[in-house]
């Protein structure tokens, strides 16, 4: 009974370190720029189909394929931005978030679509060849590609709030979140912090894909889950708090292994999603997150 | 009463009456299958734009009601009820269920609101498709007629949005778009917020389970869970949009622009149909941000000026060359 | 009276744009996009011409149809996308084949028609499949219908195909159910659960000598009606082969986490896992059982790994772990040659797992309308149910509930390709057990 829950709260935490790997890219395109990607699935895809190619045609180790990812996505974020949600920027947050919701709509169908031509609708996936290495410590195994992977998230957890801290860049987008009139009179090119913000965002993404293409699959109509997975951690975590998007995604993760174990495979997703509501309810703001008017 | 009341008014019948007699035009079942399609959606799309439209809030969870309507109906129907108190039954549980979530969600705004909604639709589908894993068929596919379905999507679709037109253009209407505009300046004026948005729920809901029940009636055989799908509530939403939000004819023209589109690029295009609908649907969102209705407005702008231009300088119809 | 004026200006802008798109597809003989009957009629015509006349030289026949028109919609987008687009391969290789031939011999007519396929996209969507069906039945008239892929979608379409009363022939669904209604129409050359159950008891026994056989049964059974309805077969069948299920459970498709099914099944010392996952779920399976450590002396999954990338994405993962594909491209029935080398020209590989089965629907038809001799859809679909034939599949004949009798093989991963394995005188290697432990690979 306790080794068997041990180790299922620890897959817990590992799925959940995904989860938040997943939404804090969606967190902090929100966070700065008010605009509600969710085509965001369909990135993270992309960066996992960038990950199954290097390793599958230049033969790469899937955790070195992270940075190649990172700029691909970075660069069609960059893209999508300029061209299509620059287009919304400037309406007042409401019907931002509204225009932006829509036309993510439809750039989730072209995405999934370019896909399903570039890449069939056959699922891929990626197996380094010491998939089946684990650590057992205390009778619980730890296989070495989720820890690796829980890792990652880890580092772009840690890597992402010194950018934001600690250099000048990272200053403006804050600056910027915070007031953008004052930020712009401040000397800030808002419009560079949105685009950059936008391409980090998706960046992220790309890095999220190569951890589930790693440890899952990928297909072109599996962006909407993920999508809803990510939507479901920001606001559970907090929305503008990226370390509270991280933790948002391991309480998730917990949650629903949690749930298979003492109660049923069957409800993982809606005790998940349940708990989700409750904390809607109660804590508005998500659990970490700071009250805002 | 005017004469452009009087030239709508006739218009609107002549297009009731054109519609009542189509069965008598065609025996063709895909026909009646890709109108029964449009009708539904803009059941869907009207209903959701009583709330989404006119009161301001984003419901992502509308498949909910949808879903609750035609799985009310469904069961009793499949049960042996006979067809129309099982379909009115769907009506009255997604209202119930409407009023259950109500007050609650309505705690959270804006961008909170739409994602709650979003969860509780994810729920509800996911729970009714652990609880009922079976597929459902319909009792009697031999004898299956389209025709009365035809005439219940008529009616449905009717008055969905003769009651969407009367709610809107009724006080409370106008509180609704009052508390569109603004809860706090709504409140100073003694607009109860949370009433207002309540009965735009319950109002919206009533038809999306209608819509659901008429679903149920209609579709051969499906999983009890497949009408609480996202799909159901974003495609109407996005109808809602392209036809112009916040309007009557709005989600109209939006249902029938968007089912007609996609059908004929599925039928024509091939492979591509989805890329090129993408495509189409974002210039929509980015160039025509009100929607067909606000194109049009403008178009008919446009027309008058250009009308007057031509009246008030008629050489210039010969000499510059304003062929088309 | 200028608003009706530019009511009446937009309307005539419209009428012709819409004028304008819809007049070609009118009068062009064939408006939608069937690939492979462009290069039939040449070829159809050329021996025709000589053979027909001197055959039957007093008799004068109805003028012909141009085609035999048959519909289909299929799933090439959304979630059942990578099973239509295998039995869109295999439908379009039968047509073309047959076409090559010079088309179908129908009595009625005293000449070899052509088959053309009129076949559109549902986007995984049940909803849109009917739609698509009701559209080709009364646009071409279809004389049958092919199924697209996933036992969901035919629960939908074959429902349409018994109200229209259109012969229906779909593959790539094992679930019985869907037979026990009564429909007349509806012909499947595929196995089902009953002999999925059955069999993998039956081919463990002849391959496996007792003592060693994986008498321990683990089951992950997917909660959908499907999985039920395996599950409570592979359940039912266990005892009377002499098998036991030590672990029986139950997960929602799209699960992201098999730990404790994994570990519930190792602590109950299965040495067989059976299950019926989709592909993503199958992997994720497989993937999380070597990194727990459990390897069952023999796995069998249907659905999952009939994915013709699993063993590229699992790598060695993937190996040793066994299906029930309804077919292989290393069984030896004339014709099967021939598809393996026009699908190495065009993807790189032999023929994927579900074109077999889809060309046999179409083998199958072609046989039913000759031997019927009209294009009478009552008449097809009664030559159909007293079909009685050889195709890539092997024989094909129906029983009544519209199932087929036909070869259920066993199939295996083995070093990344799939290798028939029973029954035995199909097989193309041999069966590997017991499975070698994951980090032993």
């Amino acid at each position: 009974m306790f080794e068997g829950l041990s180790q299922n709260l620890v897959f817990g935490i590992l799925v959940g370190s995904l989860y938040g790997l997943a939404a804090m890219g969606l967190s902090m395109i929100f966070g700065v720029t008010k605009l509600l990607n969710v085509a965001h699935g369909e990135l993270i895809m992309f960066g996992g189909y960038a990950c199954f190619w290097a390793f599958s045609l230049l033969d790469i180790d899937p955790f070195l394929t992270i940075p190649l990812a990172m700029l691909a996505l970075f660069l069609i974020g960059a893209v999508l931005y300029s061209l299509i949600f620059s287009r919304t920027i400037k309406l007042p947050d409401e019907s931002k978030v509204k225009n932006s919701l829509l036309v993510a709509f439809g750039l989730s169908v072209i995405l999934q679509n370019l896909a399903l031509r570039f890449w069939t609708a056959d699922e891929r996936g990626v197996t380094p060849a010491y998939y089946q290495t684990s650590f057992t410590a205390l009778e619980v195994r730890f296989p070495l590609v989720r820890l690796a992977s829980f890792a990652v998230a880890l580092i772009f957890l840690i890597a992402l709030r010194l950018f934001l801290k600690n250099t000048y860049t990272g200053k403006a987008i804050r600056a910027t979140v915070q007031n953008w009139e004052a930020a712009s009179l401040m000397g800030i090119d808002i419009h560079k912090v949105y685009l950059l913000s936008f391409s980090i965002g998706a960046a992220l993404a790309g890095v999220a894909g190569t951890l589930v293409v790693t440890n899952y699959s990928i297909q072109p109509a599996m962006g909407l889950g993920w999508t809803m997975k990510a939507l479901i951690v920001m606001v559970l975590g907090g929305l503008g708090s990226i370390p509270g998007t991280f933790i948002g995604g391991l309480i998730l993760g917990v949650t629903e292994s949690a749930t298979s174990f003492f109660i049923n495979s069957n409800y993982r997703e809606v005790a998940g999603l349940i708990l989700f509501v409750l904390v809607l309810i109660f804590r508005p703001q998500g659990l970490f997150g700071t009250k805002e008017s | 009463m005017s004469t452009k009341q009087i030239i709508y008014l006739a218009l609107i019948a002549v297009i009731l009456v054109g519609l009542a007699l189509f069965p008598f035009m065609t025996q063709d079942d895909s026909t009646f299958n890709l109108v029964i399609l449009v009708f539904l959606y803009m059941t869907l799309a009207s209903s959701w734009n009583i709330l989404g439209g006119y009161t301001g809030q984003t419901n992502l969870g509308h498949a909910a009601f949808f879903g609750a309507g035609s799985l009310a109906t469904r069961l009793l129907w499949v049960g042996g009820f006979p067809a129309v108190p099982s379909i009115l039954a769907g009506g009255v549980i997604a209202v119930a269920l409407a009023l259950a979530i109500g007050i609650p969600a309505f705690k959270l705004k804006g961008v909170y609101f739409a994602i709650g909604t979003l969860a509780l639709a994810l729920i509800l589908n996911i729970t009714i498709g652990n609880v009922f894993p079976e597929m459902s068929y319909n009792p009697a596919i031999s004898d299956y007629q389209i025709v009365p379905r035809y005439y219940l999507f008529l009616g449905l679709t009717v008055i969905t949005i003769a009651a969407a037109y009367f709610l809107v253009n009724s006080r409370w209407g106008l509180g609704m778009m009052a508390v569109r505009e603004g809860e706090e300046a709504a409140e100073s004026l003694g607009i109860s917020a949370l009433r207002h948005k309540l009965l735009a729920l319950a109002a919206s809901a009533f038809f999306a389970g209608l819509a659901g029940s008429a679903f149920a009636y209609y579709h051969v055989s499906y999983y009890l869970n497949m009408p609480f799908g996202p799909e159901w509530t974003f495609d109407p939403m996005m109808m809602a949009y392209i036809g112009g939000t916040g309007t009557v004819i709005g989600p109209i023209i939006g249902s029938i622009f968007f089912v007609g589109l996609k059908q004929l690029l599925v039928w024509n295009v091939g492979e591509y149909h989805l890329i090129i609908f993408g495509v189409l649907f974002i210039l929509i969102v980015l160039f025509l941000p009100g929607g067909l209705v606000e194109a049009w407005k403008k178009y008919q702008r446009w027309f008058t000026r250009w009308y007057q231009r031509r009246n008030t300088s008629p050489r210039n119809v010969i000499g510059t060359g304003h062929l088309p | 009276m200028k608003a009706r004026m530019s009511i009446f200006a937009l309307v005539l802008m419209i009428s012709l744009i819409l004028a304008s798109c819809a007049t070609p597809p009118t009068a062009a003989p064939a408006p939608t996009k069937a690939p492979e009957p462009t290069q039939a009629p040449a070829v159809a015509q050329a021996p025709e011409a000589t053979k027909a006349p001197e055959a039957t030289p007093t008799q004068s026949f109805p003028p012909a149809p141009e085609y035999i028109e048959i519909g289909a919609s299929i799933p090439l987008t959304g979630k059942f996308g990578s099973l239509g687009s295998q039995v869109k391969v295999g439908y379009d290789y039968a047509i073309a084949d047959i076409n090559a031939a010079g088309g179908v011999m129908v009595a009625e007519y005293g000449k070899k028609v052509p088959l053309r396929l009129t076949a559109y996209d549902d986007e995984s969507d049940p909803t849109k499949a009917v739609n698509n069906l009701e559209k080709v039945f009364s646009e071409q008239e279809v004389v049958a219908y092919l199924g697209g892929a996933a036992s969901g979608m035919h629960a939908a379409t074959t429902a349409i195909a018994e109200k229209n009363k259109v012969p229906y022939l779909g593959v790539s669904f094992a679930w019985w159910n869907i037979h026990q209604r009564g429909y007349k129409y509806l012909f499947s050359p595929f196995p089902k659960s009953p002999d999925q159950a059955r069999d993998v008891y039956k081919a463990l026994n002849e391959l496996i000598p007792e003592g060693e056989r994986p008498v321990k049964v683990a089951v992950f059974q997917e909660k959908t009606d499907w999985g039920n309805e395996l599950g409570g077969l592979f359940k039912a069948d266990a005892k009377p082969a002499g098998y036991d299920i030590v672990y029986y459970a139950e997960y929602a498709p799209g699960t992201t986490d098999y730990s404790t099914l994994i570990q519930e099944a190792k602590k109950a010392e299965a040495d067989a896992l059976l299950g019926m996952p989709s592909t993503p779920d199958g992997m994720a399976i497989i993937k999380q059982m070597s990194e727990l450590g459990w390897t069952p002396k023999f796995t069998m999954l249907v659905r999952g790994p009939d994915a013709a990338t699993w063993g590229e994405n699992l790598g060695a993962a993937g190996d040793t772990v066994t299906m029930f594909a309804g077919w292989h491209y290393g069984e030896k029935f004339p014709g099967i040659e021939e598809i393996n080398a026009r699908h190495q020209a065009e993807f790189g590989r032999p023929a994927d797992i579900l074109v077999g089965p889809a060309y046999s629907c179409v083998q199958a038809l072609a046989d039913a309308i000759t031997r019927a001799g009209t294009l009478d859809r009552n008449a097809v679909r009664d030559a159909l149910a007293a079909t009685d034939m050889m195709t890539v599949i092997g024989p094909v004949s129906f029983n009544a509930d519209g199932t087929g009798n036909v070869l259920n093989p066993l199939v295996q991963w083995q070093m990344g390709k799939m290798e028939l394995v029973w029954p035995l005188d199909q097989a193309t290697a041999k069966l590997i057990y017991p499975a070698p432990a994951f980090d032993e690979r």
